[in-house]
């Protein structure tokens, strides 16, 4: 029934090499920008099921007491939605970094938010896209949820797709007290796309 | 001299465009953004963003450009976060409300043939109507939030509200160790006969002015509602039985002190007062109303306008 959406295992290879790839070139230019190390772990891939949604995303990014979620749509050639999560203290962390210069209020403390996810979600899928030569655009990331159980982030009642390919990559930062998670998920129709994406770059090398 | 459709519509599109370099020099600088700034195209371009408008939030903003050349990725801000970057006038300087335009902008790295990126072009869409529905709906949201607290006759809080207050002061003491509070129900005397013999209409009247009367001798933190029908419930934080029992005694007069009006009519009102005070660890909200409700009991059946306070063994009129 998922037949055709399982990656072969060269496939996997594939997607697994291309992430590392571009894993390795966005933290070099988020280390640029953040003027820091960062140190980004190794992608895990999976493919779920829409009801099992939140106990994959429970798995991948544990169960810390509350987290704050920011979500942002691409689309192009590969169409879905790229999510980051971060644990109760946000990124307050990083808002030197990114040139904030005053205590942050409520609204700065969610535009810092915004901004670190944009960052950090264009540096990892860009890259991505580039190597399969794909093109992808943004829209504005905004909030999803803040200080929310992991469970109740997503209604799988409320999803209109049954299967999607999901992509976890885990982010620290050396020198500050900051980690995040960053899923990227598409929907079926995307993976078939990201499959022959992925036949095209292996024949390239 | 022919101008291409692209030059002529970010030249006039109502959206402001403008294009910066990596050393943040303006490259371009559509009509929007000359009209609301007063700067011309003449005037802007070649020189620095930050030396044109020093008032610009220079370390961010930077950051964020440079971050567009870093990862050759689109950036964004929105009004919701951050109102505006230029004070801008917007086009409700009427009825609007808000000080400056609210402003969403898109950074969009500018690529050339070898995908290396050039500049950093900038869309501002007006977002100040947004801002105003929004403002609007908040506003609306709150009214209908203080709506629904509100006894539709008189104005003071319905049950449903001093139900939820009485919890919110019980959990408020077993957290906190403040001082207990106390709670006096009160009940118009033979309010059916008043009904009967003046009307509803002047009944409602009764009830109204009943309702003034209990509010003019509130304090800040008390809470005064109507428990339905002709009886009333007061919520007095960190106050003991001799305060609760002086606060009903004063209810008890003001209510008492004059006639009620309703049209040519003069009806006489009183009212019977039952007093409680709340037993951290002994009494939930529904048996502090139940001793409450003894105690009004016990006033009725002493003769009526009167209060009474409760007392475990029997209720007793001090």
């Amino acid at each position: 029934m998922i037949d055709h959406l399982l990656l072969t295992p060269d496939q996997r290879d594939a997607l697994q090499e291309v992430t590392n790839i571009a894993m390795g070139q966005a933290g070099s230019q988020l280390a640029q920008i953040l003027e820091s190390f960062v140190q980004l772990s190794v992608p895990r891939i999976n493919i779920t099921e829409s009801a099992a949604i939140s106990t994959g995303i429970a798995q991948l990014v544990g169960t810390p007491q509350s987290i704050t979620a920011v979500r942002q749509a691409f689309n192009g050639t590969l169409r879905g939605e790229a999510m980051v999560m971060y644990d109760q203290d946000g990124c307050r962390d990083l808002a030197d970094l990114m040139g904030y210069e005053d205590d942050l209020d409520g609204a700065a403390d969610r535009e810092l938010l915004l901004d670190v996810s944009n960052v950090l979600v264009g540096a990892c899928l860009n890259g991505i896209a580039e190597l399969l030569q794909a093109k992808l655009s943004f829209s504005a990331p905004t909030i999803m949820a803040e200080n929310v159980e992991v469970g109740r982030l997503i209604n799988p009642q409320q999803l209109t797709w049954n299967y999607a390919l999901l992509v976890e990559v885990h982010f620290t930062l050396e020198v500050r007290d900051f980690t995040c998670h960053l899923l990227t998920l598409m929907p079926e129709e995307s993976i078939l796309t990201l499959k022959s994406a992925l036949d095209t770059f292996m024949e390239n090398f | 001299m022919a101008v291409s459709l692209g030059d002529f519509i970010v030249s006039e599109v109502n959206v402001g465009v403008f294009v910066v370099g990596r050393d943040h020099r303006l490259q371009l600088w559509n009509r929007f953004m000359a009209h609301h700034s007063g700067i011309s195209s003449e005037d802007a371009i070649g020189h620095s963003l930050f030396e044109l408008f020093p008032d610009l939030p220079q370390k961010w903003l930077a950051k964020k450009i440079d971050s567009v050349f870093v990862l050759k990725n689109s950036a964004f801000t929105s009004w919701e976060q951050r109102p505006y970057l230029f004070r801008f006038a917007h086009n409700r300087p009427i009825t609007g409300g808000i000080d400056y335009m609210r402003q969403n902008f898109t950074f969009m790295p500018v690529k050339n043939d070898a995908g290396e990126i050039e500049a950093v072009a900038v869309t501002l869409i007006d977002a100040t109507d947004s801002a105003i529905y929004q403002m609007m709906m908040h506003t609306a949201m709150q009214k209908l939030e203080e709506s629904s607290n509100r006894d539709g006759l008189t104005g003071v809080f319905n049950r449903r509200y001093v139900d939820m207050r009485l919890h919110d002061e019980i959990q408020r003491i077993d957290r906190y160790h403040v001082d207990p509070f106390s709670v006096l129900l009160f009940d118009l005397d033979h309010f059916k006969k008043i009904n009967d013999t003046y009307g509803h209409v002047a009944g409602d009247e009764v009830l109204r002015e009943v309702a003034r009367r209990a509010q003019a001798v509130l304090r800040e933190p008390d809470v005064f509602g109507r428990y339905g029908g002709e009886e009333f419930v007061l919520i007095l934080p960190q106050t003991d039985l001799s305060g609760a029992y002086a606060a009903a005694e004063r209810i008890r007069f003001e209510i008492a002190a004059d006639t009620v009006a309703s049209g040519d009519e003069r009806i006489t009102v009183t009212a019977s007062i039952g007093v409680a005070q709340y037993q951290p660890g002994v009494t939930s909200a529904e048996k502090i109303l139940s001793m409450a409700d003894e105690a009004l009991y016990a006033s009725k059946h002493g003769g009526r306008n009167r209060v009474t306070v409760y007392s475990p063994q029997q209720p007793v009129t001090p």
